[in-house]
């Protein structure tokens, strides 16, 4: 038996500046490939320091089709493990999350403690000798964490995480500061929706702008609110854009649009709201407290799978070629737990399988799929607003919000990820 | 005390609630309903599950289950258009009274629903369901109802039909 040689498919003929080819959607060799070269050597989302916040305390996750455990050790740190025994290849934690002193193997009893060190292997003298040093859990090489965001990577070397995210830590840094104690806390639990499509039709439709009044329609006829209202209707009147951050970060930027505070929030007032300001206030003086409550969090994608939903943090999975989900959770602002069951009320109401959106956006999602599949038509177009597209004062590329800038930066940063030598 | 006519009474609207809801009758599903009433779906199997602290899949008061059926008759909520078809089963009915006169009844369930808005497919949905009803000028309506399916916490596919 030999190892199959290394695929050659040329993604600079798939990925084109303005079109790109079927097969990115429906080739199960360039799943394979993205699975390597994306989620297993770039920087991944893995969960966040809310999650595990005492020693012990774990999640399970995939970071792309490799189980791992996301784990608060002894020292404070957390570390992320493969989820795997070391002798036959158990996975150690079919749980979700939970609460451990150690990790035991229940096929033969090996037992590994919280940083991953071997504690013991039943009946050694089976081995005439033995380095449990050799045999602790294979943890992924890098772990960094950026504002409680952790993510990691299973290159030893290449671009940090501060490298990869680049400016895009402001997109993370205008949700969090929405928090008077500057955190967010994952602590509501996940909601996973199931989409029968290829999974990077999700970010695409995530930061996607054009789509709204027409996937959304039954909502716009059934709810009347400006934050809606503003980003349908006559395109000149529309002022919510889009923009490309790099390295495949792209945002849909709605606060151009918005004409009073609170409107991302469904309008606010009352008490809790002017507790709420004035904690904002006495951090950040009163002229930058107004412009977080104008503007409101990010609706923006890190590459490859963060997406920070606004007040919502979402988590892109792929499954297979045509099979992917989307994780949600509320983000809770530390500081303001009066908050909690509205952010909870919000999230329900836009994301996941039951709620007023996302049915509909991966409804049509599972449709495209079905639809790529007529390859004899091989192109998907994607040249929206190249007419209009201009580079702003930072360099980064900006369009009205129903323009594929987003999409085509996407695209870009995917094609150098996976021409990388 | 629970007489046979109570207990006929709430199996009948247990069994006429499932239909309307397989058929898609939106209005008169949603007629069914008291003022106050709750439709939940946690996104747990946890009995502690808390709607105030966990994420649910559905915690509607009045005013978001009356925009739930508004949507759902705009003829444009795509993932119910058309509406998936749909039989449920009920079964293991246990029915008490409450203190303030409601009648409280569990039951388990098994959904078939073959989803036709894009690739055509079976789901198969199962859980239990737990129905408050008051006898409103002689009527039972639903104060509640609240479905734990066993799946609750693995990922879902589209859930915008009546559950």
């Amino acid at each position: 038996m030999s190892i199959p040689a290394p695929l050659r498919i040329d993604y600079k003929t798939l990925v084109q500046d303005d079109r790109i080819h079927v097969s990115l959607y429906t080739d199960p060799r360039i799943f394979t490939d993205e699975m390597d070269r994306i989620f297993a050597r770039g920087w991944v989302f893995v969960g966040h320091d809310s999650e595990v916040p005492t020693p012990g305390d774990f999640v399970t996750r995939e970071i792309g089709a490799q189980p791992v455990i996301m784990v608060r050790k002894r020292d404070g740190d957390v570390s992320v493990f493969l989820n795997r025994c070391m002798h036959r290849g158990t996975m150690l934690c079919p749980a979700a999350s939970g609460h451990t002193r150690t990790f035991a193997c229940p096929y033969h009893g090996w037992t590994y403690d919280l940083d991953g060190t071997l504690l013991g292997v039943p009946y050694p003298g089976g081995y005439a000798s033995f380095d449990k040093s050799a045999h602790g859990l294979r943890a992924v090489p890098r772990v960094s964490s950026y504002r409680g965001f952790v993510f990691a990577s299973f290159s030893r070397t290449g671009p940090t995480l501060a490298e990869h995210l680049g400016p895009a830590t402001r997109l993370i840094d205008r949700s969090c500061d929405l928090s008077p104690d500057g955190e967010i806390e994952l602590r509501a639990g996940w909601v996973k929706h199931r989409c029968a499509a290829n999974w990077k039709a999700l970010p695409e439709n995530d930061s996607d702008g054009y789509h709204l009044g027409f996937v959304h329609l039954s909502l716009f006829k059934t709810v009347r609110s400006s934050q809606y209202q503003r980003v349908v209707g006559d395109e000149k009147a529309i002022k919510a854009v889009v923009r490309d951050w790099g390295n495949g970060h792209i945002e849909i930027d709605w606060s151009p649009g918005y004409e009073q505070p609170f409107e991302w929030f469904g309008s606010a007032s009352g008490p809790t709201v002017e507790r709420f300001v004035a904690a904002l206030e006495r951090r950040d003086g009163s002229e930058r407290a107004r412009r977080r409550i104008m503007e409101g969090p990010a609706h923006a994608l890190i590459f490859p799978n963060l997406f920070l939903g606004e007040t919502n943090v979402a988590i892109v999975q792929p499954v297979s070629v045509e099979e992917c989900v989307h994780w949600h959770t509320p983000m809770f602002w530390k500081g303001v737990p009066e908050f909690d069951g509205r952010l909870l009320r919000m999230s329900e109401a836009g994301m996941g399988p039951a709620s007023f959106l996302m049915p509909e956006d991966l409804i049509v999602s599972a449709r495209n799929q079905a639809g790529l599949h007529a390859s004899s038509v091989e192109w998907l177009e994607l040249a929206r607003g190249l007419n209009r597209e201009y580079i702003d004062a930072e360099g980064r590329a900006v369009s009205h919000v129903t323009d594929e800038t987003t999409n085509r930066a996407l695209w870009t940063h995917y094609r150098t990820v996976m021409t990388e030598a | 005390m629970l007489s046979d006519a109570h207990y006929r009474a709430v199996v009948e609207f247990l069994h006429r609630e499932a239909r309307l809801a397989d058929e898609a009758r939106y209005a008169e599903w949603h007629a069914l309903w008291t003022d106050d009433g709750v439709y939940w779906v946690p996104a747990t199997t946890d009995p502690a599950a808390d709607p105030e602290k966990h994420l649910s899949h559905i915690y509607d008061n009045r005013t978001r289950l009356d925009t739930r059926i508004k949507l759902l008759q705009t003829g444009h909520r795509y993932s119910q258009e058309p509406p998936s078809l749909m039989r449920r089963l009920i079964s293991n009915i246990e029915v008490e009274r409450a203190e303030n006169g409601e009648f409280v009844a569990a039951s388990n369930f098994i959904l078939a629903e073959l989803s036709v808005q894009a690739k055509h497919e079976m789901h198969w949905w199962v859980g239990r369901t737990t129905h408050r009803l008051r006898l409103v000028d002689g009527a039972l309506k639903m104060s509640q109802k609240k479905v734990v399916l066993v799946n609750a916490a693995e990922p879902l596919p589209n859930l915008s039909f009546l559950i």
